[in-house]
């Protein structure tokens, strides 16, 4: 057997994705039956039993998204752990790249996460107005959530079970550095013009939040989460790092950096995340979801705080900047 | 005008600015090209002389005379100057033996393999190192073996006691 599978780390991690799934899968069998009998205008002692099994698979979905919340970071934290095992690999970023299923995975996790956000947000408001108007939205949404999570747990399963300690991968220098002279920045960007879009990406998207300005919220935060993801690499993680050269996403969330990059990571997807499935929840007749979109910006303005403060930090100390 | 409005022409007007931020950044992009992807079918690459960087000297290419190119496995291509900056370029590549190799020789100003080429030990080149490939065989030509170990052991032009040997002066 892969001594992968039998590290500790892995072993819990894949077992609690396994026992969310089969919740899920329960909760997915049951779902498809409500969504071919739902009928709430009808008086008859099925419709009352399937509202108490719809109660049922809300609980079971919540429950399954408060685990798998946690396992998200756990995820990243489990795969850092393993970069001891896997010759080359300095952080979770060679080990990720150890097979080609690392990086979908982590794409697919990010995406069933935000499909989870998207879900409970319009539960959330469907519980609220008591008839249940969007009980077919969030079940058929439901089942587009248990084929991501589907997905994802064969992912995990063929990540883990794939990852040759004897095969040396790359660290992340060689993934992240200077690829041979060429500007790993999108559109052709300079460091000045990157740092210039952020901040000013920045103040579009909460400018747009505070005056409920929805389509200019949604195309500015998904160009700031787009833009940041570069900021930080390329930029701000080297203050993290206090070393020009160090450019990567995972080393930073190593116990040697404080464990910062769960903070820098979580706001941004959360606040983005936030965003969109306030977004999402508006284009819904009679909804309103401003405290959403505030909590948002303001994990958003605690990421660009936090990245802004390292820099701050460096320049104070050392009176120049890298 | 209430706030809002103001707020909404500061945020309209800041968008505009993300926007040509972007639009002059991908319009600046022509910086020297030092490497090109894609290349699935391994074959040589047209130079963009002056725009196009040696990967191991970082100078210029301004002619296409000796260049070189070196297209690996998944279709990265670098541009060199001088095939001498392509052998000490590829030597600490682990892939070296399965990637494609490609001089511009001073003979037939043709695209040919470089491991097929032959190299003249006294030509003028970009770095000096004095090696010029020639698809035809020459008097006093070196094969592509015998011009990469002359490169990694030194002995090019570039030393004076080789060119002392080989030019007498």
């Amino acid at each position: 057997m892969n001594e992968i599978i039998l590290e500790t780390n892995t072993a819990v991690y894949l077992l609690s994705e396994l026992i969310v799934w089969f919740m899920l899968l329960i909760a997915f069998i049951v779902d498809i039956r409500l969504l071919t009998r739902w009928d709430y205008g009808s008086f008859d002692p099925e419709q009352y039993e399937l509202e108490k099994r719809a109660y049922l698979v809300m609980t079971v979905i919540i429950f399954a998204f408060a685990v798998k919340a946690p396992l998200l970071p756990y995820f990243v934290f489990t795969i850092d752990e393993l970069s001891a095992l896997v010759p080359g690999a300095m952080c979770g970023a060679g080990v990720i790249s150890a097979n080609g299923y690392g990086l979908p995975l982590l794409f697919v996790k990010i995406v069933t996460t935000l499909s989870f956000v998207l879900w409970l947000t319009i539960n959330h408001y469907d519980l609220e107005e008591g008839d249940y108007p969007w009980f077919r939205l969030k079940s058929l949404l439901f089942i587009a959530v248990f084929t991501l999570v589907s997905v994802e747990l064969w992912l995990d399963i063929s990540f883990f079970t794939h990852i040759d300690t004897t095969r040396p991968t790359s660290c992340c220098s060689a993934l992240f550095g200077l690829l041979e002279g060429e500007n790993p920045l999108p559109f052709g960007l300079d460091t000045k013009s990157l740092l210039l879009l952020f901040y000013t990406l920045y103040l579009v998207t909460v400018g747009s939040i505070a005056i409920s300005w929805n389509s200019m919220t949604a195309i500015s935060s998904t160009l700031f989460l787009y833009i940041s993801y570069y900021a930080v690499v390329y930029f701000f993680g080297t203050y993290i790092y206090q070393l020009p050269t160090h450019r990567c996403p995972f080393c930073m969330m190593q116990k040697e950096y404080f464990y910062v990059g769960y903070i820098v990571w979580g706001t941004l997807l959360g606040g983005y995340f936030g965003i969109l499935s306030s977004l999402v929840a508006e284009t819904l007749p009679g909804v309103g979801a401003e405290r959403v979109k505030r909590f948002s910006a303001l994990l958003l303005t605690i990421f660009v705080a936090v990245c802004s403060a390292y820099v701050a930090y460096y320049y104070i100390e050392n009176g120049v900047l890298l | 005008m209430d706030g809002k409005k103001i707020v909404q022409i500061a945020i309209t007007l800041l968008f505009i600015g993300v926007v040509a931020v972007i639009f002059i950044s991908i319009s600046k992009k022509e910086m020297p090209v030092t490497i090109v992807k894609g290349n699935m079918e391994h074959k040589p690459l047209a130079i963009k002389l002056d725009a196009t960087n040696d990967t191991q000297c970082k100078m210029l290419i301004r002619t296409e005379r000796n260049s070189a190119e070196v297209v690996s496995p998944d279709g990265r291509t670098w541009f060199f100057d001088d095939p001498g900056c392509m052998v000490l370029w590829l030597q600490e590549r682990e892939w070296a033996d399965r990637a494609f190799l490609w001089v511009h020789t001073i003979d037939t100003g043709r695209w040919v393999d470089a491991r097929k080429a032959w190299y003249g030990v006294t030509d003028h080149t970009a770095m000096h190192y004095g090696f010029g490939a020639r698809e035809k065989k020459c008097e006093g030509c070196i094969d592509f073996t015998e011009m990469r170990s002359r490169m990694l052991r030194g002995e090019t032009l570039v030393d004076p006691k080789i060119r002392k040997k080989l030019l007498g002066v």
